[in-house]
């Protein structure tokens, strides 16, 4: 298989599915993706040569009542980059699992985003936390988890002269 | 004698490992053995081991030690703060995450630095990735009981922070050296001079490294085989992916700076063993010295800040959207996600650390069957982290 250029790559992706997206600049899709038959167009995504799954993030938007989720996925062999955009619903946040494609590297980027946004991943089955000892508050990451509060009141003790200043 | 008190025996003759003291014997005969976080040379990083006689049954990564939560802290921060910020994602290669964090802020706010603060920020970060490899090697070194490459090691990776102290200001952090819009200062009078000598020192240091060390080849060939299709699948990358079998490297395969420019080879190996992965380590400070001297010879003269951040306003507004970057730095592949709603600090920052993956997935697979003797020699080949991946 030889290389494809970006716009090549999108173009075949609109062609098949219906999904909108966009070439920034060389090497590099952004897509917004629908929550319906993600899991099958990731499937197909690999198959076509995206095996590398880099990263993904999760991005709090409180106002609008969503988590957004981007997946970061590499192709060897094109040398593109495809960021796929999610939006899914914060009251109710939980998401498929994409560890039937990614395997292992898919389940420890899960078992992050669950500690710290708190969502879920349906189909993984490894969600225990990573970085936090025994945490029972809000997940920390969320934008409504206030953490200069929290270290005032956990940390510093309002009647010592010196700590005073943390709550001024 | 017990089975029990041979095991008790092989723990405190290798020294690096304790027995878990609540649950000495698990149902099924075997015993937890816990690799770190109060292990010297593991880090600020566990593992929880099963074992069964001297075999490895199950690894389970034990990470949190180092969390400082830096993707909610850069939340908080202005870009010029974060900047500073970023040196401490991974303690031995500052001067490569200040770089990613330069180019997350760049595409951002679509500024092109000056063509001098390209190449100096090649030269840094290559300079960054011949000190972090060196740390590797004598972490290597010490983790299978050659205690002279330790020393050797450490010894001439002082040449090159004196290197950092002469052109940042600091030896192992830079204090945001590289920043959004260029490099804080150019090189003081004579530093061209001296990284060319420096890097005279180290080739000469790698000629003892290659003299094979009966010792470190014995604890390290054939150990720790990692397969190219799971590397792939597990998301190994950088010299990990490398001494698997695949060629894979951000600098080539997607440039930035001004990469594309220089001749350099991507070295690989087919074995995907310990050794496999030393070897690629040590092909790639040669090959970093060998982008520094190209870089040392093309280095224009001109501006090393761009006009928008020359005089450093505190309070810069980013555009709204969103940027990807990616960087090689010396663990493999290290990227940084930035989102911002149009205010002067950034909405959410995701920190893609190498180490992530190669300290949970490949370890895990790695030592799951191992035996106990080997996992010092396996856990230090993967040139961990636990700064990167805890951040």
């Amino acid at each position: 298989m030889a290389a494809k250029e970006a716009l090549e790559i999108l173009g075949k992706i609109s062609s098949e599915f219906k999904i909108k997206g966009e070439v920034r600049r060389k090497g590099r899709i952004w897509l917004d993706t629908p929550t319906e038959g993600f899991v099958d167009f990731c499937r197909w995504l690999k198959e076509q040569g995206f095996e590398h799954l880099s990263a993904i993030s999760a991005i709090d938007w409180p106002g609008e009542g969503m988590y957004e989720l981007a997946y970061h996925l590499w192709s060897y062999l094109d040398k593109t980059l495809i960021t796929l955009k999610v939006k899914i619903d914060r009251q109710n946040a939980v998401m498929k699992s994409v560890t039937e494609i990614w395997d292992g590297s898919a389940e420890a980027h899960e078992r992050e985003i669950h500690e710290l946004f708190g969502i879920k991943f349906e189909g993984n089955n490894n969600l225990t936390p990573l970085f936090l000892e025994d945490w029972e508050g809000l997940p920390p990451f969320r934008k409504d988890f206030n953490w200069r509060e929290y270290v005032g009141e956990k940390y510093y003790d309002r009647d010592n002269e010196r700590e005073r200043v943390y709550y001024d | 004698m017990s089975a029990r008190s041979t095991m008790t025996e092989i723990m405190n003759a290798s020294a690096s490992t304790t027995i878990s003291q609540s649950q000495p014997v698990a149902e099924d005969g075997g015993y937890d053995l816990y690799f770190g976080p109060a292990h010297p040379g593991s880090g600020n990083f566990g593992v929880k081991l099963k074992v069964a006689g001297e075999v490895v049954t199950s690894a389970r990564a034990d990470p949190g030690y180092l969390h400082r939560g830096f993707e909610k802290l850069m939340e908080y921060r202005m870009p010029i703060q974060n900047s500073v910020l970023s040196d401490r994602i991974c303690v031995l290669e500052a001067l490569n995450w200040n770089l990613v964090h330069a180019e997350a802020v760049e595409e951002m706010m679509e500024i092109e630095p000056p063509e001098r603060a390209k190449y100096i920020r090649v030269i840094m970060a290559e300079l960054s990735r011949i000190q972090s490899h060196i740390i590797w090697f004598g972490a290597f070194c010490i983790g299978t009981g050659f205690e002279t490459g330790f020393k050797l090691a450490f010894g001439y990776r002082d040449y090159i922070l004196d290197l950092f102290e002469m052109i940042t200001g600091g030896r192992v952090y830079p204090a945001g050296y590289i920043c959004p819009g260029g490099v804080r200062r150019d090189f003081p009078d004579g530093a061209t001079q001296k990284i060319a000598q420096v890097l005279d020192r180290i080739r000469r240091m790698l000629r003892v490294e290659e003299m094979e060390n009966p010792g470190l080849v014995g604890r390290a060939k054939g150990v720790g085989i990692l397969k190219l299709q799971d590397a792939i699948k597990l998301g190994a990358t950088g010299p990990v992916l490398r001494a698997s079998g695949l060629k894979a490297d951000v600098r080539k395969d997607d440039p930035y700076e001004v990469y594309e420019t220089f001749d350099f080879e991507v070295p690989t190996r087919e074995e995907g063993d310990a050794y496999a992965r030393y070897l690629v380590g040590i092909e790639e400070i040669r090959q970093s010295a060998k982008i520094i001297q190209q870089a040392l010879r093309q280095l224009p003269e001109g501006e090393v800040i761009a006009p928008k951040f020359k005089r450093i306003k505190l309070v810069t507004k980013i555009p709204e959207g969103d940027v990807y970057v990616r960087n090689e730095v010396a663990r493999g592949e290290a990227g940084m996600y930035m989102v911002s709603d149009g205010g002067d600090k950034p909405y959410r920052v995701k920190i893609r650390g190498p180490s992530f993956l190669h300290m949970i997935p490949v370890l895990e697979h790695l030592l799951t069957g191992a035996q106990i003797a080997d996992v010092p020699a396996i856990y230090w080949s993967l040139n961990v982290c636990p700064a990167d991946l805890d951040r």
